[in-house]
């Protein structure tokens, strides 16, 4: 790591240690957010594994860690401090701009992330929970290609969540907007005539999801959440868009909790790699992911 | 799968030994909850009540609140051969598993007191103080039901609290469809 991420890491933990922050409760979905808080005094420590699994050619699985730490600041007011570490293990692929070919890269340290939510209703005491959420987010590996670049990337989110039947079934609905800076750092020995800009770019994402949860035995839930992705670039206009949605199976105790979830592209356009066969978006995005949490209560 | 993978993972398994504060269970049985309930009683005469579809109906459209089991375990109370109310047996659903608690209502349907049976969430345990079940004691199907207006909210265990304030204005609601007759 160089003096510049070195900084930048420190900056993020110190800025962490200053604020304390933290997103809330317990995640019944892999990928949407509820609009509960934590209350005050409370913490909750998570770790969450999630395996990128297939571009249609070739071999391609990245796995990302990260390990999360969340406290409620007030009862409405939570903030989290997020380390991220991953590996990727991509063979027989090369996609023009994005992926020289192969690479193998083991267990790395990647990125830093601070967040913070504020509730503004309770799903529990008023008819319609509402949260908005913040994070900010610095990795120096590009997720996508294993190559060194320095992303920075801030999400403003709202959560909407929705109580039924006492609570055995649960509704929420996501949307965010993302935007991010990121700048590659060169690389040597490049594919002859292989596009790698290295000029600072700037993206904006927006995402969408819904999603229900069932209590169907005592500490026991099965969901199913949609998620919708797109992304804008300056000199492309959309870049990408996918649609995904799978199931999750969640055990949650008085101390702990875990959830396991299956997220299929099911469609996606936007730009495409040559020689891919199928019509999802594969270049940044995989044909499926596999998420895993697991939370400890304090 | 990356053969890695299990490696890697290998790195966060100290978070399976962080210790969290053990949250407790049972509390209290029901002949320890009716001598709180009802310390000067002279008998618990079970009744329990079998409710079929259209008395949940009713129920649900009286006390705006699902009546989810058929078997509802009622006692009637007496000293001496006098009625004193009724100890009522139910369970409502908290964030990860049931809430057993039992309600005391009097002849004329007023809540005498509440007691917490079994407690398994991961906050909220104040709901067995006495301070907090204290805000029940009165209250009657007049009363709005309102967390944060009858009863307070603890944070962290809303539903908890939201399902038990449900759970007895539901109990109330049995007492005046069912059991009022009797009094």
């Amino acid at each position: 790591m160089n003096k510049k991420r070195l900084g930048l890491c420190a900056l993020s933990l110190c800025a962490a240690a200053l604020s304390q922050h933290s997103i809330a409760g317990e995640d019944l979905f892999g990928y949407l957010k509820g609009a509960e808080a934590l209350p005050e005094g409370a913490s909750e420590l998570y770790q969450k594994v999630t395996v990128r699994d297939g571009k249609s050619v070739g071999s391609y699985q990245g796995i990302d860690f990260e390990t999360e730490y969340e406290y409620g600041v007030s009862n409405k007011f939570s903030s989290s401090v997020s380390a991220k570490f991953m590996s990727l293990d991509t063979d027989g692929l090369s996609v023009d701009g994005y992926l020289p070919g192969a690479k193998d890269i083991g267990f790395k340290a990647s990125g830093a992330e601070l967040g913070m939510a504020y509730m503004f209703l309770s799903p529990a005491k008023d008819d319609l929970g509402l949260q908005a959420s913040l994070s900010l987010d610095y990795d120096w590996i590009d997720k996508h290609s294993g190559y060194d670049k320095d992303t920075l990337s801030l999400e403003l989110g709202l959560q909407t969540q929705k109580y039924f039947m006492e609570g055995e079934l649960v509704w929420l609905g996501n949307m965010a907007v993302e935007t991010t800076y990121a700048d590659r750092a060169p690389i040597d020995n490049l594919p002859e005539d292989f596009d790698w800009p290295t000029d600072p770019e700037m993206e904006i994402e927006l995402k969408f999801g819904t999603g229900l949860s069932y209590r169907f035995a005592p500490n026991w839930f099965v969901s199913a959440e949609v998620l919708y992705e797109t992304e804008f670039e300056t000199e492309v206009g959309q870049e990408r868009w996918s649609w995904f949605a799978g199931p999750s199976l969640h055990y949650g105790s008085a101390n702990w909790w875990a959830t396991l979830t299956w997220l299929p592209q099911l469609a996606g356009g936007g730009e495409q790699f040559d020689g891919q066969d199928t019509d999802l978006h594969l270049i940044e995005k995989t044909e499926q992911e596999w998420r895993f949490k697991i939370a400890y209560n304090f | 799968m990356s053969d890695s993978l299990l490696t890697n993972s290998l790195w966060f398994i100290p978070m399976a030994f962080v210790a969290a504060p053990a949250v407790a269970a049972d509390y209290l049985s029901i002949p320890q909850a009716q001598q709180l309930l009802f310390p000067s009683a002279s008998s618990f005469i079970e009744r329990p009540t079998l409710f079929d579809s259209g008395a949940r109906s009713a129920i649900k459209s009286h006390a705006g609140t699902r009546q989810r089991q058929d078997h509802q375990p009622i006692w009637r109370v007496e000293k001496d051969g006098q009625l004193q109310g009724w100890f009522i047996v139910d369970d409502v659903i908290g964030k990860h598993e049931y809430i057993t608690y039992a309600a005391a209502i009097s002849a004329d349907g007023e809540v005498l007191g509440i007691e917490v049976l079994s407690y398994r969430e991961t906050h909220g345990g104040e709901v067995r103080d006495e301070s907090w079940r204290a805000n029940f004691k009165g209250k009657s199907l007049k009363d709005p039901f309102k967390l944060d207006e009858d009863v307070p909210n603890i944070s962290g265990a809303t539903l908890s609290c939201r399902n038990l304030l449900d759970g007895v204005k539901r109990l109330l609601t049995i007492h005046e469809l069912f059991l009022a007759r009797e009094s």
